[in-house]
């Protein structure tokens, strides 16, 4: 009796405290890592993908709340801001590659990023999708932490963005490389730019595992999107949601 | 890595009380990141407690957005109704961004060998 009556009260305590929270996102992590390496980095294995699937359903089993989850777990989410920042350093490496290309480079950067908001935005009205989701692709095509970023700003759900924007990543780093071959696209530069402007995080860890110069315009290319999405998508926002 | 941090965060609050006062529809962290980049392109260096801190960023930058992306329960009805729009504008969008971008970048930098080069490169790698 007194024991179990212990065991009630220690959990009452745990599931108060941050410290719940933060073990099953870490451990979900690691897991979601650990089968991402044991498939050999294949990228529908994706250790995101996995890492949600296995907290939603332990906070599904253990009967906790989103919002209490997210009090802990906030530590986390507070690292996003700083992680932003962070992106400065891939851009300034990869910077002085954009000499002499600075034009075609920028160009394709451009078209890329207005292309995928408008297909994305205009299938979603076309196939008649409820507001929210509409609203969430509109910043979905940039890299996570930028794209929730923006959509605070135009007032659509930073979850749902989040979620496409991780989904893009992955349909991009599976379709990409595809779509590169198909059109004969071989220079590794212009592959690797490519790769980020579409699939920003995900195609550019890939990138960098395969060729150093890819994974260089990969990162340069996502920090620029980024930078670029944040720039006009609230302007794309208005423009369309009069 | 510290000092590091130090400076991210402090271009990060910079960031944020510019787009408090000035620019209200960019995100905080996207004007630290400016500000950062800009501040590296006058030094022309970055110093190696940055780098680590980086670094350790990017490799885990995943992680930092599960807290949100686990919201995704509360939005399960919606997302079942929408399934096929949202299968649709997702592979669609990144079929028509990856071919645009790239044939632009095709037509406006003739000059260097893609197509050749590598190619031969990639054909010897292959033999």
């Amino acid at each position: 009796m007194t024991e179990s009556k212990s065991i009630i009260e220690i959990w009452v305590y745990l599931s108060g405290s941050p410290l719940l929270a933060l073990f099953l996102t870490l451990a979900s992590y690691q897991t979601g890592l650990w089968v991402y390496q044991k498939s050999n980095h294949n990228p529908l294995a994706n250790p995101l993908i996995i890492t949600i699937a296995l907290i939603t359903t332990s906070l599904h089993f253990i009967g906790m709340s989103y919002e209490k989850y997210f009090q802990g777990a906030q530590f986390i989410h507070f690292l996003l801001g700083s992680a932003t920042v962070a992106l400065a350093i891939p851009i300034y490496r990869g910077i002085h590659e954009l000499r002499g290309r600075l034009f075609p480079l920028l160009l394709a950067l451009c078209t890329g990023g207005l292309v995928s908001i408008f297909s994305s935005v205009g299938l979603c009205t076309l196939m008649g999708a409820d507001q929210a989701i509409t609203g969430a692709f509109y910043a979905k095509s940039v890299t996570a932490p930028i794209a929730m970023g923006i959509a605070e700003r135009i007032g659509s759900s930073p979850t749902l963005t989040a979620v496409f924007a991780v989904l893009t990543g992955i349909t991009g780093s599976v379709l990409v490389p595809l779509i590169l071959n198909a059109i004969d696209f071989k220079a590794w530069w212009q592959r690797g730019f490519i790769i980020g402007i579409v699939s920003h995080g995900i195609g550019t860890s890939r990138a960098f595992s395969i060729n150093t110069e890819a994974g260089t315009y990969a990162s340069l290319a996502m920090g620029l999107h980024g930078i670029l999405g944040a720039l006009t998508v609230p302007f794309i926002y208005k423009l369309l949601n009069p | 890595m510290i000092p590091g941090l130090l400076q991210i965060l402090f271009f990060q609050g910079l960031g944020e009380i510019i787009s408090k006062l000035l620019l209200p529809f960019l995100p905080g962290p996207v004007i630290g990141l400016v500000l950062l980049l800009l501040w590296l392109m006058y030094l022309k260096d970055i110093n190696t407690s940055l780098a680590s801190v980086a670094d350790t960023f990017s490799r885990y930058l995943g992680l930092l957005f599960v807290p949100a992306a686990v919201g995704i329960i509360l939005f399960i009805p919606q997302l079942q109704q929408n399934a096929l729009t949202i299968v649709t504008a997702l592979i669609m969008s990144v079929v028509f961004a990856a071919l645009s971008s790239a044939l632009v970048l095709r037509w406006l930098s003739p000059d260097h060998p893609s197509t050749s080069e590598s190619s031969a490169q990639a054909k010897d790698q292959h033999d």
